[in-house]
């Protein structure tokens, strides 16, 4: 925790020694008191505010007043207004944002955010202590979590994480610019797509789909398959196949036509195709990712309000209203059935519910590889070659 | 008479100890920090610790030296092409101008009150595969029919000669300016033609802004990321793009630290070879 | 010795040699006006697509002409706060800096001294370092140092501080090179003691050189994003904001919003020109 100077010394202070050397001192003081929020989780008072990071076209939206209906409904409810920030782009470069204030042990100003478990940073986050655990006291529902969701082996305990969306990765194309690309291999070597595709630049997003189409296993990295792995995209990059590697931003590019596919995730397409209706999303034939976001309170976060706000999404009611909008796969428990109540159609859609063929043919990535800093940093090489 | 004129000594010395100190402490003593940096070990996980490792140095230079390369050459291109466009231009207002000289130097500089990143953005757009530039560029066949601007390093490079443009404009309009049109006049009675005054005259008198201008722009271009990462692929990525992504993502600080030295270093390099060749009276002061 | 005038020194011209004769004189016209629509390009795109009616989220393409963006400027969370941030640290930035930086370039200019060399070489340094570098530095040195710094607000504006001085000092020191001393020790002789000296003499003379460093500054504090980019911590200022948000689509507000900076800057230049030309001529005339 970090020693705020009261007023009173920094008066005394700023009398004695020159004028400038205060300044930081004083700024200090006043951008400290303001970042310090209550962060035990013991106090059960609501904070005015709930400052939530989230990943884009991820929560309930009203085309016609940009508003979030179900963050409004939190509002009404406890009273809590939400600043909701589209700010996660790439769970790399978010955690680079925050990885400053929290290493010093800083508040971020935020009370909740959200990382992918086929990164490093859920368990990296928890390892180094820069989240808070969760007030399950405060979080009733917690119980609707789904039972294949329950002990990740980053978290067994779900003591600092819930799962916000699951979903799966794979090949988006525009049908207007090109065939439809149902296979890794076609979106790697097809000439015609040559310089208008792009890749995840999350080693977890992408390598899944590499490995599928190698024939290997992405649960199990080897070297072996690791290398034979990072050839298949050294060749796509050295070749120019690849346009650039992305996070959440290869939106504006497909819905814009600059790119023909891309490696996507499944709901997106569905927002994005508001833009854009020519643009399609498939598992590839070979095998996709599965992966799972997560919620977490960082330190100096209000973990009480984060609690409470976690136990009302996982009210199926409201899951259901967000699932309808993101069209991902939703950890609550009892949010199909009410899915299926608002909106008949949805029962179909095979984003929200995959069937077991698709679950079989998604996977994860071995978590050992995401923390190898070999690979890690061979990753790196490759997409800033 | 005062106390500060009695005690002229002192004075420089308490003009210059506020900003000076602060410099000192939030530019020189981070660069120190960052030299530490560059010589530790270890990874985030566990920790780092000074170890003298000179390791990282060899490492930056070893596995990054394609950036390097790189980056100095798109900022070279970049200064070389910024030169050459905005050097006419700023003759033409500094000779031409007349009254309006200022007024017209204005439109020079505003542009460039708008956001940076608004800028480079409005590139991608112009640049679009689907945009007009792109399929003028394909029906009068500059480029192949398949050919696009955006993530080339053409499009890189014309980012930063773009984004740097009054960094090289306007010095070199400074020193356009105060030619003395008599000194021209002069030559011209001396039985020189137009184009001889100029090469003999009114270049060589302009070249202390030459020289600014080229530093201004090629420094702070070779270490640009922002370009690369909006207009360009990964294949056109500057040691900056590097850098920023070990820094912030990968947070292996001591090979970051490393590589922005070795940054530094070969952007002295190339100013000391170019200083060489121009004389090095123009550089500072 | 007079000149003798270029015409009568010509042979007699041909229509085409006079053609050439005109296209060599304009040339450099056409030159620079096709010069200013390359730098106005980007500009005029920008304006153009603030008043984009983007029927999804990129505003890409043109969709229709609307005023919403203008009319709503704020409807975008996060813009306004991030614009009235980078707004505060510009006015403190510029504020600070300029007065840092006004002491030294008084010094530099003023008195002999030793160190001179190295003071010149100090304030040159920051100029000629990359903003990565500088950025990346300050980082190490918020990581490094003890909690008391707190990474927002505080640490933008000492970075923001930094790389302004030398800025301003540059700004400052072209104008007092040619500053009259004599002024000075006239006042003085009259029996002005130093601070009414400087107080009623030398400072409304620098004015217009504080002032220009303080639009300077002003000018590139609200631009910079860079060196922002790494000690920011959790705050947003408006280059971050655009940043994080052309990642997911931005908004036509960004547009309204870099539109208005470069309105504001426009007429503010434009007054300062206009004046300055109708000061020169009534110089120029008494």
């Amino acid at each position: 925790m970090t020693d705020v100077l009261t007023r009173r010394d920094l008066l005394r202070r700023a009398a004695a020694s020159g004028a400038f050397l205060t300044v930081p001192g004083v700024l200090a003081a006043c951008g400290g008191s303001s970042s310090k929020s209550s962060s035990s989780g013991s106090d059960h008072t609501l904070a005015k505010t709930l400052h939530f990071s989230n990943w884009p076209l991820y929560i309930d939206v009203d085309e016609k007043t940009k508003k979030h209906p179900t963050l409004d409904m939190f509002t009404k409810k406890t009273g809590v207004s939400v600043q909701y920030v589209e700010d996660i782009n790439d769970n790399a470069t978010f955690f680079g944002k925050i990885q400053g204030p929290l290493s010093r042990g800083q508040s971020i100003d935020r009370d909740i955010i959200v990382m992918t478990d086929n990164s490093r940073y859920p368990s990296l986050l928890i390892k180094k202590g820069w989240v808070e655990k969760l007030d399950k006291s405060a979080i009733p529902n917690f119980k609707n979590l789904e039972p294949a969701l329950q002990h990740p082996n980053w978290d067994s305990n779900r003591d600092y994480s819930l799962p916000w969306q699951s979903g799966l990765t794979g090949i988006a194309y525009n049908e207007k610019l090109t065939d439809p690309v149902l296979t890794v291999p076609d979106l790697l070597d097809n000439p015609k797509l040559k310089g208008k595709i792009t890749l995840l630049q999350g080693m977890g997003d992408t390598m899944p789909l590499i490995f599928a189409a190698n024939g290997d296993d992405p649960e199990k990295v080897t070297d072996a398959s690791w290398e034979r792995a990072i050839k298949v995209v050294k060749k796509a990059v050295d070749s120019g196949q690849i346009r650039q590697f992305t996070g959440n931003d290869y939106s504006g590019p497909l819905a814009k036509g600059d790119l023909s596919a891309c490696v996507a995730w499944s709901g997106d397409v569905v927002q994005l195709q508001a833009d854009n209706k020519h643009l399609k999303w498939n598992l590839p034939k070979e095998g996709g990712g599965i992966w799972t976001d997560n919620m977490l309170i960082p330190k100096g976060g209000n973990v009480y309000t984060a609690s409470v706000y976690m136990n009302f999404v996982y009210e199926p009611h409201i899951a259901a209203l967000i699932e309808d909008y993101v069209n991902y796969i939703c950890p609550v428990k009892g949010a199909k059935q009410e899915l299926e109540k608002i909106d008949p159609s949805v029962a179909n859609n095979t984003l929200i519910f995959p069937t077991n063929a698709m679950l079989d043919n998604a996977h994860n990535f071995d978590a050992a590889a995401l923390n190898n800093e070999k690979y890690i940093t061979e990753w790196q090489n490759l997409i800033s070659s | 008479m005062g106390f500060l004129h009695r005690h002229q000594n002192l004075t420089p010395y308490l003009l210059l100890a506020p900003g000076l100190l602060y410099l000192g402490l939030f530019f020189v003593v981070p660069l120190g920090f960052l030299a530490y940096q560059s010589l530790e070990s270890g990874s985030f996980d566990v920790g780092y610790a000074f170890t003298w490792a000179w390791g990282n140095y060899w490492d930056a230079i070893q596995n990054y030296r394609g950036h390097f390369i790189r980056s100095l050459e798109y900022a070279a291109i970049a200064t070389l092409l910024a030169l050459l466009f905005s050097y006419p231009l700023a003759y033409w207002i500094a000779f031409r101008g007349g009254r309006w000289k200022n007024l017209l130097l204005l439109f020079i500089v505003a542009p460039f009150f708008v956001t940076y990143l608004i800028r480079t953005l409005a590139w991608e757009t112009i640049l679009a595969d689907q945009g007009l530039v792109v399929r003028v560029l394909r029906d009068v066949g500059i480029l192949g029919h398949d050919g696009r601007l955006l993530a080339t390093s053409t499009a890189v490079v014309a980012g930063i000669t773009y984004n740097f443009f009054p960094f090289m404009a306007l010095p070199v309009y400074v020193s356009l300016e105060q030619i003395d049109e008599r000194l021209i006049e002069a030559a011209q009675d001396l039985y020189a033609s137009r184009w001889k005054a100029f090469i003999r005259v009114t270049l060589p008198l302009s070249l202390p802004g030459v020289v600014a201008g080229t530093l201004l722009t090629f420094i702070p271009a070779a270490g640009d990321f922002i370009n690369a990462q909006l207009l360009g692929s990964p294949k056109n990525h500057m040691i900056g793009n590097v850098i920023q992504s070990k820094f912030l993502e990968l947070t292996d600080y001591p090979a970051a630290a490393a590589m922005s030295f070795v940054l530094m270093a070969a952007i002295l390099l190339m100013v000391a070879v170019y200083a060489r060749a121009v004389g090095t009276e123009k550089l500072t002061g | 010795m007079t000149a003798v005038p270029i015409a009568e020194r010509m042979p007699r011209e041909s229509a085409v040699s006079r053609m050439w004769l005109f296209v060599k004189r304009h040339v450099l016209t056409v030159y620079a006006i096709l010069a200013f629509v390359y730098l106005m390009l980007p500009i005029a795109v920008v304006i153009a697509f603030s008043f984009n009616s983007p029927k999804g989220r990129f505003n890409y393409t043109w969709d229709g002409f609307t005023w919403n963006n203008w009319k709503n400027w704020d409807g975008v969370p996060g813009l306004r706060s991030a614009m009235v941030l980078s707004i505060e640290i510009a006015l403190l930035a510029s504020l600070i800096a300029t007065a840092l930086g006004t002491l030294i370039a008084l010094a530099l200019v003023r008195y002999r001294f030793r160190g001179r060399g190295a003071t010149n070489l100090l304030i040159f340094l920051p100029l000629s370092t990359p903003e990565i570098v500088l950025g990346a530095s300050l980082l190490t040195l918020f990581l490094n140092v003890t909690s008391a710094i707190t990474f927002g607000f505080s640490t933008i504006l000492i970075a923001h501080v930094m790389f302004c001085i030398s800025f301003a000092v540059v700004t400052v020191k072209a104008r007092l090179i040619g500053f009259d001393r004599h002024l000075e020790e006239a006042a003085m002789d009259l029996g002005a003691n130093e601070w009414v000296t400087f107080r009623k003499v030398t400072l409304p003379l620098i004015a217009p050189a504080i002032l220009a460093a303080l639009l300077l500054c002003f000018a590139i504090s609200i631009d910079d994003f860079v060196v922002t980019y790494f000690n920011a911590g959790p705050r947003i200022t408006f280059p971050l904001f655009v940043w994080g948000a052309a990642r997911v689509g931005a908004p036509p507000q960004v547009n309204v919003i870099g539109t208005t900076i470069f309105l504001v800057a426009v007429v503010a230049m434009v007054v300062n020109v206009l004046f300055q030309m109708r000061r020169e001529r009534s110089a120029a005339t008494t």
